[in-house]
C-alpha cells in the first residue's frame, strides 16, 4: 500500500501544489502573525493541510514547517487531509489547554498512522504572549523515515497561533533546529 | 468459469480437501496442503511473491516492527502449533499501528498490528485471528484475489497508470487491499476454527474477537463497520461470521483460553499500546475498549487511567467528571499509574479547586520527575501557588 500511497500523494501534490518561495524577511500569515525568515523558503500551496500553511526547506517529502495562524473557535484540523484516520476530527476550541492543544497536534500528527512521542512540553514565551514549546519524535508511517520535530504556540484573543517543523532526526533535522527556534522567537502577534 | 476452474486446478496440484458439505453438521476436519515451493517467477503467483519479498524486506527494517523478543517469539511459537507442517514458513511481524488488523502474504510473511494485539482478551483470540490468516495462507486465497481482480475493470486502470511493466508488481499492493470473497472468509474461518481446536483453544472465543469488534464498530454512530478497520474491509461480513464461529463452536467444544500466558506476555507493552490507541481520537471506540477491560479487571488500574484520559480529552458534557472518578480509583489502586495524579491536577486546575490541583500535581512529579511534560506542570504548580 506504501507506494500507491506516495503515489496518490505525489499525484495530489502534482495536481493541486504550486510552490512559491518565502520572500526573506517579514512574512505576514493570516490577518495577524508576521514571521521573519532567511534562506530559501517554500511555500507549498496544498489544499490538505488547511487550515494551516505547508512551508518547506528540503522540500515535503523531507521537511516541513506547519504554519497556524488565528484558529478560531470550533475549527477543525486538516479537514481535507488524506490521511486513513480523516474521518476523527480534531477541533480547535478557544477554552484549550495547552495540554490539551498538544495532545490535539498529536493526534493530527499521528492521523497517518504515525507514532509520536513527545519528549518535553515546556512554558515558552511565543509571540510576545504566554505560549508553550515542545519536542516529539514520529515515524512517519508511509515510508518509516524517524523524524524529530519542535512546536511553538499561543492562543491570544480566543484564536490559536502555532508552529510545528519535523524533519528526518538524521541531518535534515539537526541542519535546521536553531534556524527554527529563531524563526519562532521572533514571531510577533498583532 | 474460468476462475472456477483454475482453483480446481490449483487444489488438485496441492492435494488439499476440505470436508465442507458436512461442516453443517458434524465436526470439521481438515486436511492441510504440503508446504509451498516457490512458484516460477513468470507466473503471476510467483509475481505475487516476489512483490511481497521486497515488501517483507522493508518491513525487516522497518522501525514500526516490534523489537520484542519474548513476544515475538510467543506469538511465532503460537503461528507454528497452528500451521503444524508449514511453521517453517511462517514469519511474524508485530507493527506498531494502533489499528486493528491482521495480514499473511503469499509468501509467508505474517503482519500483525498493536491494534489488534491491544483487542486480544487471551491466546483464544490471537489463536482465532492467526488461524484464519493460515486458513487464506494454505487455501493460496490471495493468488486467487489476485487472478479475480486483475480480469476486472480496475486492472486496466493500473495499466494505465504503470504500464506493462509495473503493473503485475502493483496490482500485487493494489490486490492486498481489496477484500476476500464470501466464500474464501467462510472457508479461512472454517480452517482456522479447526486449527486452534487442534492446538486446544476454545472455538467461542473467535466469536468473541468479532463480537467485541462490532461492540466497538456500532458504538460509532452511523457508520458501516467495513469503515472503522481495515480488517473489516479485506475480511468482510463479520455478523454472519459470527454467528457461523459460534455454530462451529458447538460442534468442536473444549479447550483453555491461555489468559494468564497472554496477558504476561504483553502487560509490559499495554502502556505504549493505548497511548498510541487514543491519540487516535476516536474515543467512542476507546470507551467500548476501555471499559470491557475494567469489567473484565485485567489491568484495572492502567485501563481505569487511559478511560480517564479519554473522558477528560473528549471534553464533552459531564466527560471531566466522569474523568475525575477513573483518574481517582486509578490513583487509589494497587500499581497506580504516575499519570493518573497529573489526571486529578489537570481537572482540579479546570475546576478551579487549587489545594487539590497543587497537591496531585506535586504528587505526580514526585513519582515521575523526568516525565516529558515536567517544565509545563511545574509552571502550573506556580501558577496555583500564587
Ligand atoms: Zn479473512
Amino acid at each position: 500500500m506504501k507506494n500507491l500511497l506516495i503515489l496518490a500523494l505525489a499525484m495530489l501534490l502534482a495536481a493541486c501544489g504550486t510552490v512559491r518561495k518565502v520572500e526573506s524577511g517579514a512574512n505576514l500569515v493570516g490577518e495577524r502573525m508576521s514571521i521573519k525568515v532567511d534562506g530559501n523558503w517554500n511555500h507549498l500551496d496544498f489544499p490538505g493541510i488547511k487550515p494551516a500553511q505547508i512551508w518547506t526547506m528540503e522540500g515535503v517529502t523531507i521537511d516541513e514547517l506547519l504554519v497556524y495562524s488565528g484558529i478560531r473557535d470550533g475549527q477543525i484540523m486538516h479537514p481535507d487531509s488524506p490521511a486513513s484516520e480523516k474521518r476523527k476530527d480534531f477541533v480547535f476550541r478557544k477554552t484549550m489547554q495547552t495540554e490539551e492543544i498538544v495532545s490535539m497536534l498529536e493526534g493530527v500528527l499521528s492521523r497517518d498512522g504515525s507514532t509520536f512521542k513527545l519528549r518535553k512540553l515546556e512554558p515558552y514565551p511565543f509571540g510576545g504572549r504566554k505560549g508553550f514549546r515542545f519536542e516529539y519524535e514520529r515515524v512517519r508511517k508511509i515510508d518509516n523515515v524517524q523524524m524529530r520535530g519542535v512546536g511553538f504556540g499561543a492562543i491570544d484573543k480566543e484564536e490559536l497561533f502555532a508552529l510545528v517543523y519535523q524533519a528526518p532526526r538524521l541531518t535534515f533535522f539537526p541542519r535546521h533546529q536553531s534556524r527554527i527556534e529563531t524563526i519562532a522567537k521572533a514571531v510577533s502577534i498583532k | 468459469m474460468k476462475r472456477r476452474q483454475l482453483l480446481a486446478a490449483g487444489c488438485a496440484c496441492c492435494a488439499s480437501v476440505i470436508a465442507g458439505r458436512a461442516w453443517g453438521q458434524a465436526a470439521p476436519d481438515y486436511l492441510a496442503p504440503q508446504r509451498f515451493q516457490r512458484p516460477d517467477l513468470t507466473t503471476d503467483e510467483g509475481g505475487l511473491w516476489a512483490m511481497m519479498d521486497r515488501e517483507e524486506k522493508a518491513l525487516r527494517r522497518s522501525p514500526l516492527v516490534l523489537r520484542d523478543a519474548k513476544l515475538t517469539t510467543y506469538v511465532q511459537d503460537l503461528a507454528c502449533r497452528l500451521g503444524a507442517g508449514h511453521c517453517p514458513d511462517i514469519r511474524i511481524f508485530l507493527v506498531r499501528t494502533p489499528q486493528f488488523n491482521a495480514s499473511m502474504a503469499p509468501n509467508g510473511m505474517l503482519q500483525i498490528w498493536t491494534g489488534l494485539l491491544l483487542r486480544m482478551e487471551n491466546e483464544a483470540q490471537l489463536a482465532a485471528v492467526i488461524g484464519h490468516e493460515i486458513g487464506h495462507y494454505l487455501q493460496r486465497h490471495s493468488v486467487e484475489r489476485l487472478r479475480d481482480i486483475k480480469s476486472r475493470a480496475a486492472a486496466g486502470q493500473v495499466l494505465a497508470l504503470f504500464g506493462l511493466a509495473g503493473a503485475i508488481g502493483q496490482l500485487a499492493v493494489l490486490a492486498g487491499s481489496f477484500a476476500y470473497s464470501r466464500d474464501h472468509e467462510h472457508e479461512a474461518d472454517r480452517i482456522g476454527a479447526y486449527l486452534m481446536h487442534r492446538a486446544g483453544y476454545p472455538v467461542a472465543e473467535s466469536a468473541a474477537v468479532w463480537s467485541n469488534l462490532l461492540d466497538e464498530a456500532r458504538a460509532r454512530e452511523g457508520e458501516e463497520p467495513s469503515q472503522s478497520s481495515p480488517l473489516f474491509a479485506t475480511h468482510p461480513v463479520p455478523p454472519e461470521r459470527r454467528d457461523n464461529l459460534a455454530q462451529l463452536a458447538k460442534l468442536m467444544p473444549g479447550g483453555s483460553d491461555g489468559k494468564d500466558r497472554y496477558a504476561e506476555h504483553t502487560v509490559h507493552l499495554l502502556d505504549e499500546w493505548l497511548q498510541d490507541e487514543i491519540k487516535r481520537g476516536q474515543y467512542a471506540e476507546s470507551l467500548v475498549l476501555l471499559s470491557r477491560r475494567i469489567a473484565a479487571g485485567s489491568a484495572p488500574d492502567l485501563m481505569r487511567y487511559y478511560r480517564g484520559e479519554v473522558h477528560r480529552l473528549r471534553g464533552m458534557t459531564g466527560d471531566h467528571d466522569l474523568a475525575w472518578n477513573d483518574y481517582q480509583a486509578a490513583a487509589a489502586g494497587a500499581v497506580p499509574p504516575p499519570p493518573a495524579f497529573r489526571g486529578i491536577g489537570l481537572v482540579a486546575r479546570q475546576r478551579g479547586q487549587k489545594d487539590e490541583a497543587r497537591h496531585a500535581f506535586a504528587r505526580y512529579l514526585d513519582l515521575a520527575p523526568d516525565a516529558p511534560d515536567a517544565a509545563l506542570i511545574q509552571s502550573y504548580i506556580t501558577e496555583l501557588s500564587s
